[in-house]
């Protein structure tokens, strides 16, 4: 990094202003509108009196489960964050760090790439199949399972790239010092690549909380995800973009918090006890 | 100077295998025999959930993809019509439109989002201040589902009661129609994509700057280089790893693009945004031609890993 | 006694009666259906959904028969149904069906035809059959009453209808020629359109100019019921019906028209910005719902306008219907309720809910009432109702004459030349699936 100074100091400072600006307007409007009515929405009027109308129904109306889309999507998009993290971490300190020959290792990260590039809509309709033939089909755990599979090559990737920037010697000391393959990596390499865990870790988290056509496909009313349940407010004949808004704005708070606290515990939980 | 061997060929440093070419060959003939469970250990819970997960969708993808596949009491019955499917390929003028816009939408996009991220990860890690809170508020547009961004940015973008048109009337300038008109339709679904996206390219590339090793670039700084210097001679080589994967990430989500645009235009007006991810739905969902949808998901796949291979031959060759 | 204890003692007696009330209450069921075995319905949501929800609650109570909702997405209702049909079992015993989707379901035979579930049963003759889609006639693979076997049953006969504003019209117009020109005079853009329907691409743009189409005598293809695919979307009339119809929305709709889709044309109505529009009468719930429409008082429906031929109107309906890979149990529970949802008495609830009903006599009795007032413009299009997708290319034909409409409507084509391309288009598809066709000679360009 480096430290701006001067005018170079100022110019970032409005670059950041306009950046976070463009950025949080659009989310703002979305705020208002979740306050409106319906009607005050669709005349794009911007003097109205602020209603809890939408809340209320997204939160308890007859047609809305929201508060249990929620917390399925908490679940699932916690559950599976954890467990790409894991499996994904390990076989990108494999591939990186432990010497592979070029084939493995490509054909690996290949199939990886290929996987993540298939459109999900040809994918689903198997996996409907494979949760019905076990008996997981509206469960949550196909949903993480499934949510591990498409997040798995990212993660891989992007963990690779982070380990790539750790030196060799750090770890090599430490192998000299006594210490075992495992303690090695948990101990030296991991807390190394904190910045990497939680960019991973949030995208991994933001992938599965958005996901929708597996979601759609593999849950019904007592599993569905957020996506599923926000998706309800667009109709066929029209958008019921108040309750829309309103579930919008309601859904991020959870994931928010979730992920402030995830960040502080993957931080703390690797730096306690890190050779440094 | 220390750099990882991958920094000094340019791009995807990604690749397989490219830190365990650093190690020493002592060292590693030492250990190799240990080494070879632990390698197998660690990689396996990830090969389990490719093998168990992956595996038959694909198969059965490609399976598809040579079949005409029709659904009677008994399921499905695939009969093996390669040509059939291959010839309606063919003949099909739509797809080359479709695939021409998608290129349009990624290169357009991504590129608009690779610049803008990069550049917000470098401020944010060279001011003093506001690095949580900035961080935080960029976490914003990507909770926000997709379906839900669809419909509020249509809102928005509405002629008549859009607050975009409404905040131009005020300047006395006419509607616009920002989704209707089909020269400019396609640039309001990017300029939605990059308020989307931006963050994501923004998350990795923050997360790759604050990893560079300070020491190399205050040293730098006291050899008396400028910004512009540093940004280019050291940030950039140092973090191309990072830049590739984002950037290669980014590539395959924007040619998977579909839920703004189905929401935005649903493809038109005219054909103007339809991208190859909307007629596979059309295809495969819409007329329920499983086969043909499915040789058309494997075009879509080749047309993404030839984007990326054309690129990665481009920056090597200017880069060199 | 003072004010307080009275209120307690009053409140006592009202819990008592409804105590006793409540058991005479569930006897008097709408029909006697029996102990059933629970069930679970997939369904779509949309304005009428609550409606749909309220009569579900009123048959639990009634009958203390479980039922499960599984409301879907749109979308999502016809992906859900593919794999329940696909799989082992499916997890829905009643699947609800959009018209265009039917024919994939019938024609793979994946559905228990529902006489064969209660024997002989025929649907109520009050109950429309709307264009005779809730038929299969395996042999001449077509929907129709004549030879079919009764597949689904309707919870909504969705049709076309004139949504006016009562208070800038006298009276609704009643042929296309008026429309153009009272829609001309009553328009006052951009803060008033005289009319608007869906231009979209797609099944929005078809769907709407179908009334055009079906007023002029035009028809996409001579006789499907027949065997005969001759392609005739390219007919002089077809031609005058869609020139009449970019007349009316270059005239009176928004620049945008062409972008339009269903939620548009109903926000134009709703936020007092259109004079008429063009809508679904499933949207009618939207506009009567005062935190979501400005013109609850003063908005109207009427029959279509009608066009030489007389009126056109395209019916997109719903329908309930049975898989046949379930335990016979959960079908007959199943068939109970669809039993239960038919009778007049349900029709009549689920109308007061907000559903919009099936039975012609309900229709009558409730359409007297102001606020059903719409039921009256309803009725009489359906008379006139027709499924001009009856086929199972159904959805690809859409999607062709969808594209081409809407390019005709912006500009990218004559309209001679987008009738012609589709024709030529459409005659493809049918020679694909080895129908007999062909096309009429191309229209001048």
């Amino acid at each position: 990094m480096i430290p701006l100074r001067g005018r170079e100091l100022w110019i970032g400072y409005a670059f950041l202003a306009a950046g976070v600006l463009s950025i949080v307007l659009p989310f703002l409007w979305i705020v208002m509108t979740s306050f409106k009515y319906e009607i005050a929405i669709l005349q794009g009027r911007f003097t109205f009196a602020p209603t809890l109308f939408n809340y209320q129904d997204v939160l308890f109306g007859r047609r809305s489960n929201f508060i249990v889309n929620i917390g399925n999507s908490l679940f699932v998009a916690a559950f599976s964050t954890i467990a790409v993290l894991i499996v994904g971490s390990l076989a990108a300190y494999s591939l990186s760090r432990l010497s592979w020959s070029r084939w493995i290792a490509r054909g690996f990260l290949g199939w990886t790439m290929l996987f993540n590039t298939i459109p999900t809509l040809t994918v689903v309709g198997p996996w409907y199949l494979m949760s019905q033939e076990v008996g997981l089909y509206d469960t949550l755990t196909a949903l993480i399972l499934t949510h591990i599979a498409i997040n798995l090559p990212m993660t891989v990737w992007l963990m690779m790239t982070f380990f790539g920037d750790i030196p060799m010697e750090l770890e090599e000391a430490a192998r000299v010092d006594g210490a075992g393959r495992w303690e090695a990596f948990v101990k030296v390499v991991l807390p190394l690549a904190i910045p990497g865990l939680i960019a991973a870790g949030i995208i991994a988290f933001v992938f599965s909380w958005n996901e929708f056509t597996v979601a759609l496909n593999l849950t019904s009313r007592g599993t569905a995800t957020v996506p599923v349940g926000i998706a309800n407010f667009a109709q066929q004949y029209e958008v019921q973009n108040g309750q829309m808004a309103a579930a919008s704005v309601l859904s991020t708070i959870p994931a928010m918090i979730l992920m402030i606290f995830g960040q502080r515990f993957v931080v703390q939980g690797l730096t306690m006890g890190a050779v440094k | 100077m220390n750099l990882p061997s991958e920094t000094r060929t340019g791009l995807p440093a990604a690749g397989p295998g490219s830190a365990a070419r650093t190690r020493s060959r002592a060292g590693r003939r030492r250990r190799r025999a240990g080494d070879r469970w632990f390698r197998w250990a660690l990689l396996l819970p990830a090969l389990v959930v490719l093998l168990v997960l992956t595996v038959w969708p694909v198969a059965n993808l490609v399976r598809m993809a040579v079949s005409t596949i029709e659904f009677g009491r008994e399921g499905a019955e695939f009969t093996f019509t390669p040509l059939r499917n291959l010839s309606r390929l063919a003949g099909d003028e739509l797809f080359l439109t479709n695939l021409w816009t998608t290129a349009l939408f990624v290169v357009v996009s991504v590129a608009i989002e690779m610049a803008l991220g990069f550049l917000l990860a470098l401020m944010v890690a060279g001011v003093p201040r506001a690095k949580g809170l900035v961080r935080t508020m960029m976490i914003l547009p990507v909770l926000v589902p997709p379906v839900a961004i669809g419909s509020m940015w249509k809102l928005m973008y509405n002629y008549d009661f859009g607050i975009l048109n409404q905040a131009l009337g005020l300047i006395g300038l006419g509607p616009i129609g920002w989704l209707s008109e089909p020269s400019l339709a396609l640039w309001s679904v990017v300029l939605v994509d990059v308020w989307h996206w931006t963050p994501f390219v923004f998350l990795i590339l923050f997360a790759g700057v604050e990893g560079l090793p300070r020491e190399v670039i205050e040293a730098a700084r006291v050899d008396g280089a400028t910004t512009a210097q540093i940004v280019r001679k050291i940030i950039v080589p140092l973090m191309a790893p990072a830049i590739a994967v984002a950037f290669i990430f980014r590539s395959i989500l924007a040619f998977k693009v579909f839920d703004q645009i189905y929401l935005l235009t649903s493809g038109g007006p005219g054909t103007s945004t339809e991208v190859v991810s909307l007629r596979l739905y059309h295809v495969f969902f819409g007329q329920n031609e499983l086969g043909y949808g499915a040789l058309l998901s494997l075009v879509i796949i080749a047309a993404i890993v030839a984007f990326l291979v054309t690129t990665r031959g481009l920056v090597g060759r200017f880069a060199r | 006694m003072t004010i307080r204890s009275f209120r307690q003692a009053f409140a006592a007696g009202l819990a008592l009666a409804a105590l006793v009330g409540a058991p005479a209450l569930a006897e008097e069921a709408f029909l006697d259906v029996g102990k059933q075995e629970p069930i679970t319905i997939l369904i779509n949501s949309s304005p009428w959904y609550l409606g749909f929800e309220s009569v579900v609650d009123l048959y639990t109570e009634q009958t203390g028969n479980e039922v499960k909702i599984d409301a879907t997405p749109y979308g999502g209702v016809l992906e859900k149904a593919r794999n329940a049909v696909r799989t082992s079992q499916s997890p829905y015993d009643i699947l609800n069906l959009d018209s265009g989707w039917t024919i994939e379901f019938y024609q793979s035979d994946v559905l228990r035809p529902l006489g064969e579930i209660v024997d002989g049963y025929e649907m109520p003759k009050e109950v429309f059959t709307c264009g005779g889609s809730y038929f299969w006639n395996a042999e001449k693979h077509f929907r129709t009453a004549e030879g079919g076997k009764l597949m689904a049953v309707p919870p909504n006969c969705n049709t076309h209808v004139l949504v006016y504003r009562k208070d800038l019209m006298e009276k609704p117009p009643a042929t296309w020629d008026e429309v153009l020109s009272s829609c001309q005079k009553v328009q006052d853009k951009p803060k008033l359109y005289g009319f608007a329907t869906r231009g979209e691409r797609g099944n929005g743009i078809h769907y709407d100019f179908m009334p055009f189409l079906l007023s002029y005598g035009g028809s996409i293809v001579k006789d499907p019921e027949a065997g005969d695919y001759t392609v005739t979307i390219n007919s002089p009339e077809a031609l005058q019906a869609l020139e009449q119809f970019i007349k009316i929305e270059h005239g009176c709709a928004p620049d945008n028209v062409a972008a339009m889709g269903q939620g548009d044309v109903i926000q134009l109505m709703s936020a007092g910005s259109a004079a008429m529009v063009e809508t679904v009468i499933a949207a009618w719930p939207n506009y009567v719902d005062p935190t979501r429409s400005a013109v609850v008082d003063t908005v109207a429906a009427a029959p279509m306008p009608e066009g030489p031929s007389g009126r056109g109107v395209a019916i997109g309906n719903w329908h309930f219907a049975i898989p046949r890979n379930i335990p016979d149990e959960r079908a007959k529970a199943a068939m109970a309720f669809i039993q239960w949802f038919l009778t007049e008495q349900a029709q009549t609830a689920y109308a007061e809910g907000g559903g919009i009903p099936v039975r012609a006599d309900v229709l009558e009795k409730l359409s007297s009432q102001p606020k059903f007032a719409w039921m009256a413009a309803y009725k009489t299009n359906l008379e006139a109702g027709k499924q001009p997708l009856g086929f199972a290319e159904g959805a690809a034909v859409e999607q062709v004459i969808g594209l081409r409409l809407n390019q005709a409507l912006v500009g990218e084509m004559s309209p001679a030349a987008a009738l012609n391309t589709a024709a030529k288009e459409i005659e493809g598809i049918f020679k694909q699936s080895g129908r007999n066709t062909g096309m009429l000679d191309p229209l001048s360009e």
